[in-house]
């Protein structure tokens, strides 16, 4: 159909539409027309992929100098083959109405080893590609770097964008990256000494080279051809090489240096922890290593590499690596900290020491994102609470919102368990989780369930370790043999490849009607990829309340950063973070409104406000008061009924008119009064 | 004593039936008892009529064995020689062990098949009700058809008839329990061995290798049940263990599960990730570490083999079904490595991405999927059943060029004016051809079903089903050119005579007592003319030839 959003004609390849998806469209469009950014939350099987390039596509076609660019950023390789198929779909639409072939050009990028830096991406109109190809400043500078500046950046699947960026900035070194690097140095000083008896003027004019390209990026910069470069801060634009790195054999001699010194740092017997500034202090005081040098050091190593003509940069990843973390620590006096740990908490017997440089401030790798395009859309089927990503990504949104699922029959069901029929509280809380009853309540919980359930239920598990201990306690207790009456059971590992073939043994069992279960664990790869659509996942079960371990060092530094910088209470943000996991875990079972699906929470602490409040909306609003909680017996008759009542067929006249429209029924005055009110703005 | 012919496995005397002594014979086909001093059986009973054996608890006064038939009734034999009773019983039970689920499986098929049958197709049943149950044939001669014609209908689902799965719980049905003496009791089933028969191959194996030259039946479960193989948390299974070898096969099969990849590309999360971050980048350190507790060490064996049990559950139920799945599978996994070429794109891959981007809410649906019509003759579908009539055939080629000629003669028509009829003689014509008129009165003819009432209506209809499966036995008998078939058409003759008299002249004479016109049973009575002339025909050449 075509639709008319605020004026703006968008050709949508559907004959009906939801009403959220108008919506949405419609908040989209304020954000690009402002030229700002957005922070959109719209639950995942409602179109969100489609309504947004179809919406953007129509913009780009209407004001083709207002938007160049559309660069689509989601997370995992199935998504964006999937974003590609969609945008296919929408442009063979647009041929058959229009009658005219497009001359849109779309690229996808997908897996390092297929990596396209050919020119075409200048020239596409639509780019998509996985989120490290932009935030990531080693694989940007090569990617991204060229961008236009009226680009739309969207990023799909964002509720965990703040971990990325960390991930990106931050680097950790062992024993064993400084004997590698120590063997690329002494490659490099034989390389060179080679290349001075051969031909010195190679070298010379490496020298020369180096002041020059980084006189070009300063020109770039300030006439902002270029997406800045974290790594590449502007005071070495503005400066020259200090005299000290600036021949390649005393830029050598200086990375020996270096590295002896870090290497002096990992002979450790306690744990250190200290910012940037007192590393710095400290490499002054034992070794004379200044600030200005090393900030060059990452540039003037990449300067070397290129004039040595060295193949395989891989080789190089050791040496590369410590050059990045000594730029950074010497760019950054704040958002880092350096933690050295002598040995791991679980085996302090075993010397293993480790300098992990965390980053803490997701805002840092964005920043450059941010401030280059004029439109960033950050969106996810859970950004609940929305206010917060604003916070921690330090950028000012334009538009924010939070779309409900318009629903003709009431498809999913979260309900909150709370206790055993023993009346004992359940709950994954540390004090309790060893607890025989929880354990056995879990699992008569998980027993009951697989009895009146069809097909699949997925349960999470808050960390792997717990899960293992679970299993093993209900192995013993009997628990597992009566499940497996009803339900074949699967179990996610920590082998990537073994979790694939349970999987897929998951779905098998499932399609042929056996039925399974699969245990999984919130933040685990299941719990962030797979979906489990229709009859794959009829229950979720959340065991516990998945926060993040929080005995680590880095976190404890993370959490101290966000209360001092970003006024963000410790209690609030991991909490924040526990329930934007659960969301993401509950919320894989249910994928459009035709599937139904219950999401049941097991832990009391669900029930409390700070915990229920920091869902999204569109689960939210249908947690009742009779759904807190509940005992395990409850719980199974609520779900019954539901079961019961999703399982009468549901047809198209159904949801006509409420949750599905046609082009007449949206043009209708009263139902534009109803869709303004899909949107809740924050 | 009687049936001479037949093998007698087993005697057993001293065995008392309603407290009077006799003997036990385990026949081939067949148990049966007989009381002592005399030469019959008082109690017989085909191995396909028992349903199952029950025995006396051990320790019990009484050595009993029980025999539940399919009817729900049941016969009790009581071992009464005391120095042997409980070995008898034991050899009676376990022959009996053998012999049964041989006849077991043929006799429930077929039973199952009939129930099924009568169940799914009401009209079958009436027709069973009114040729079986009023004995106008006997229940096998109705059967002898319709088995046969049902199996070559359904040859091909037979084929893939779906097996019975195996319940993922069978380990725990055996759970042990305390005898009370130190000593554990497991409840071994055949089913149960079957089960593990037919999901651990391997262990099937080891039982054909041991048993029972090396070990006995018991003495291999005993073991199986001492072996680390069976408890799932194992670790290293002993040498000296006769499993340690299935474990490593099941370690092998895992690990080729593994490495073999799945199918679906959708659920792989080896390639989940577009990227994962370079080595010593990341906040998450999340390094291999090498030393795992004990403990961890078993819980994560218990998970292994929970996805291997299942997933090996999970194969046996489908082993079939697999041989001819996995052609189709194989075609479309030649893929080779150009996973980003859209050309070259397997075509699973393709499906799964248009089935998750799919929302069949929002399009509209292009319309229910449709059988195609298999049409033996075509001309016959389209013209309808055409009236047989006795002589005169016209071919639908006959019928169109008939109908091109009427319409060509219509075409050319023109009416001549001179010879027209008188006006008054031209108005009674209308008078005479209008509704109610003198030549319209077939038209106002009232239909049957407004003559007849309804349960004479139903009574015909069963009265004309009964009548063609009758006719439809008696005709599959030509040409007759068995002894066979002559002996089965001469029956179906007289069944169609007994037929007439029983069924359908009480029927005629009841629609003579509702003063209906008799001609409803006309044309019933014409079709076992009809056959009725034929068997005449048949046997006056047979006369003939043997003369």
């Amino acid at each position: 159909m075509k639709l008319n959003i605020d004026g703006l004609l968008v050709y949508f390849p559907y004959d009906y539409i939801y009403p959220e998806q108008y919506s949405y469209m419609l908040e989209l469009k304020r954000t690009l027309d402002a030229k700002g950014h957005g922070v959109l939350e719209m639950p995942s099987g409602t179109g969100k992929t489609i309504s947004l390039l179809s919406l953007i596509v129509a913009y780009q076609r209407t004001y083709p100098l207002e938007v160049t660019k559309l660069i689509y950023c989601s997370r995992t390789v199935p998504e964006i083959e999937k974003v590609i198929e969609e945008l296919r779909k929408l442009m063979e639409f647009y041929t058959k109405e229009t009658g005219e072939k497009n001359n849109f050009l779309a690229l996808a990028l997908s897996s390092r080893k297929n990596l396209c830096i050919h020119p075409e991406i200048l020239h596409a109109n639509i780019v998509v590609y996985s989120y490290h190809y932009l935030l990531d400043p080693k694989i940007a500078d090569l990617v991204s770097k060229e961008l236009a500046k009226k680009s739309v950046v969207v990023f799909d699947e964002a509720h965990n964008i703040d971990n990325v960026c960390i991930d990106s900035m931050s680097v950790n070194i062992t024993r064993r990256t400084l004997d590698r690097c120590q063997t690329n140095v002494e490659t490099l000083q034989n390389t060179i000494q080679r290349i001075k008896e051969t031909d010195a003027a190679k070298l010379r004019e490496e020298y020369r080279r180096l002041v020059e390209g980084l006189k070009e990026a300063n020109v770039a910069r300030e006439t902002d051809i270029y997406l800045s470069n974290p790594v590449l801060p502007d005071e070495i634009l503005q400066e020259a090489v200090p005299g000290s790195i600036r021949t390649a054999e005393h830029f050598v001699g200086f990375l020996k240096r270096f590295l002896e010194y870090l290497k002096a740092r990992l002979r450790i017997h306690h744990v250190v922890q200290e910012s940037s500034p007192q590393f710095l202090k400290d490499i002054y005081e034992k070794v004379c290593i200044d600030r200005k040098p090393l900030r060059f050091c990452a540039e003037r190593l990449r300067s070397l590499l290129r004039t040595l003509e060295i193949a395989d940069i891989a080789d190089f990843s050791a040496v590369t690596l410590i050059s990045n973390f000594a730029t950074l620590v010497s760019t950054y006096s704040k958002g880092f900290t350096i933690i050295i740990e002598p040995f791991e908490d679980k085996t302090p017997t075993i010397v293993n020491p480790v300098l992990h440089f965390s980053c803490m401030d997701p805002s840092i790798a964005i920043k450059p994102v941010f401030e280059r395009f004029q439109s960033v859309i950050i969106t996810s089927g859970t950004l609940s609470p929305l206010d917060i990503y604003p916070r921690i990504l330090d950028f000012r949104p334009v538009t924010m919102a939070s779309f409900t699922m318009t629903l003709a029959r009431t498809c999913l069901c979260p309900l909150i368990v709370g206790r055993g029929n023993d009346q004992v509280a359940m709950s994954s809380k540390f004090e309790t989780r060893e607890d025989f009853a929880v354990i056995r309540n879990y699992g008569n919980l998980l027993l009951e369930m697989s009895a009146i359930v069809p097909d699949g239920i997925v349960a999470f598990f808050t960390s792997y370790v717990y899960m293992e201990n679970i299993v093993a306690s209900w192995y013993e207790q009997g628990i597992l043999e009566n499940i497996q009456r009803n339900k074949l059971i699967f179990i996610e590992t920590q082998d990537a490849a073994e979790t694939s073939m349970a999987l897929e043994k998951y779905q098998e069992a499932c399609e042929n009607g056996r039925g399974a279960i699969l245990l999984s664990v919130a933040r685990g790869k299941v719990s962030e990829g797979i979906d489990f659509v229709h009859h794959f996942g009829r229950a979720v079960i959340m065991f516990g309340v998945p926060y993040v371990y929080t005995q680590s060092r880095i976190l404890k530094a993370r959490l101290e950063y966000l209360r001092d910088q970003f006024q963000i209470r410790e209690n609030d943000f991991l909490t924040f973070d526990a329930m934007r996991h659960a969301a993401q875990c509950v919320g894989r079972a249910i994928r459009g409104k035709t599937d139904y699906g219950l999401m049941i929470f097991a832990d009391k602490r669900y029930a409390r406000a700070d915990k229920r409040g920091k869902l999204p909306r569109w689960i939210q609003e249908h947690i009742t008061d009779g759904s807190l909680n509940l005992t395990i017996d409850e719980t199974v008759q609520l779900s019954k009924h539901f079961l019961r009542q999703m399982a009468q067929p549901f047809r198209r006249e159904d949801q006509l008119g409420l949750s599905l429209l046609t082009l007449e029924q949206l043009q209708s005055e009263e139902m534009l009064q109803k869709i303004s009110q899909i949107a809740q703005q924050v | 004593m009687a049936a001479l012919s037949e093998e007698v496995l087993l005697v057993v005397k001293r065995v008392r039936q309603r407290k009077q002594d006799g003997t036990l014979y385990l026949m081939t086909e067949r148990i049966a008892w007989g009381p002592e001093g005399k030469d019959r059986f008082t109690v017989s009973h085909l191995y396909a009529d028992i349903r199952c054996q029950k025995i006396s608890p051990d320790g019990k006064a009484k050595i009993q064995l029980q025999l539940v038939l399919h009817t729900g009734e049941s016969t009790t034999f009581h071992f009464a020689n005391e120095s042997t009773a409980l070995k008898d019983r034991d050899a009676a039970k376990d022959l009996l062990q053998q012999l049964l689920p041989k006849f077991k499986k043929k006799a429930n098929k077929e039973l199952e098949e009939k129930n099924r049958m009568l169940q799914e197709d009401p009209v079958l049943f009436q027709l069973y009700k009114d040729l079986v149950v009023s004995q106008v044939i006997s229940a096998e001669e109705f059967w002898a058809s319709r088995l046969k014609l049902n199996s070559v209908d359904h040859a091909l689902s037979n084929n893939n008839k779906q097996e019975v799965g195996i319940s993922a719980a069978f380990l725990a049905d055996i759970r042990p329990q305390t005898d009370g003496c130190n000593g554990l009791k497991y409840n071994l089933t055949s089913d149960i061995i079957e089960s593990i028969f037919r999901t651990y191959p391997a262990v099937k194996q080891k039982y054909a290798e041991n048993v029972p030259h090396n070990l006995t039946e018991k003495e291999f479960w005993t073991r199986f049940f001492q072996s680390h193989y069976f408890h799932r948390d194992r670790i290293n299974t002993g040498q000296q263990d006769i499993f340690s070898e299935c474990a490593k096969q099941d370690e092998k099969g895992l690990k080729s599960m593994v490495v073999q990849g799945v199918k679906n590309p959708m659920v792989d999360l080896m390639s989940l990730e577009d990227k994962t971050l370079d080595e010593g980048y990341g906040s998450l350190t999340a390094l291999p570490n090498s030393s795992k507790t004990v403990k961890e060490n078993s819980n994560s064996a218990i998970i292994k083999r929970f996805n291997h049990h299942s997933a090996m559950v999970l194969a046996a139920g489908l082993r079939k079904v697999e041989a001819s799945s996995d052609q189709a599978s194989e075609t479309s996994s030649t893929d080779g490595n150009s996973r980003d070429s859209d050309f070259f794109q397997p075509p699973i891959k393709k499906v799964k991405l248009q089935e998750a981007i799919e929302y069949e809410d929002l399009q509209n649906e292009s319309g229910p999927k449709t059988i195609a019509l298999n049409l033996k003759k075509s001309d016959r579908y389209s013209h309808g059943p055409v009236p047989l009539q006795s002589h005169h055939y016209s071919t639908s080629q006959d019928i169109i060029n008939s109908v091109s000629c009427i319409q060509e003669e219509i075409s050319c028509y023109k009416p001549c004016l001179t010879r027209v009829m008188s006006s008054s003689a031209a108005s009674s014509a209308i008078t005479a051809l209008s509704p109610g008129g003198v030549l319209m009165q077939a038209g106002a003819q009232q239909t049957i079903s407004q003559l007849v009432s309804t349960d004479v209506q139903s009574e015909l209809k069963h009265l004309y089903t009964a009548a063609g499966e009758l006719l439809r036995h008696f005709w599959s008998c030509f040409p007759v050119n068995t002894p066979f078939l002559e002996e089965k058409v001469v029956k179906m003759q007289s069944n169609l005579e007994r037929f007439q008299s029983t069924k359908l002249h009480p029927f005629q004479e009841k629609i003579q007592r509702e003063y209906l016109s008799t001609n409803l049973t006309n044309h019933v009575e014409e079709m076992i003319q009809a056959a009725y002339n034929k068997f005449h025909a048949w046997q006056t050449r047979r006369m003939l030839r043997k003369t």
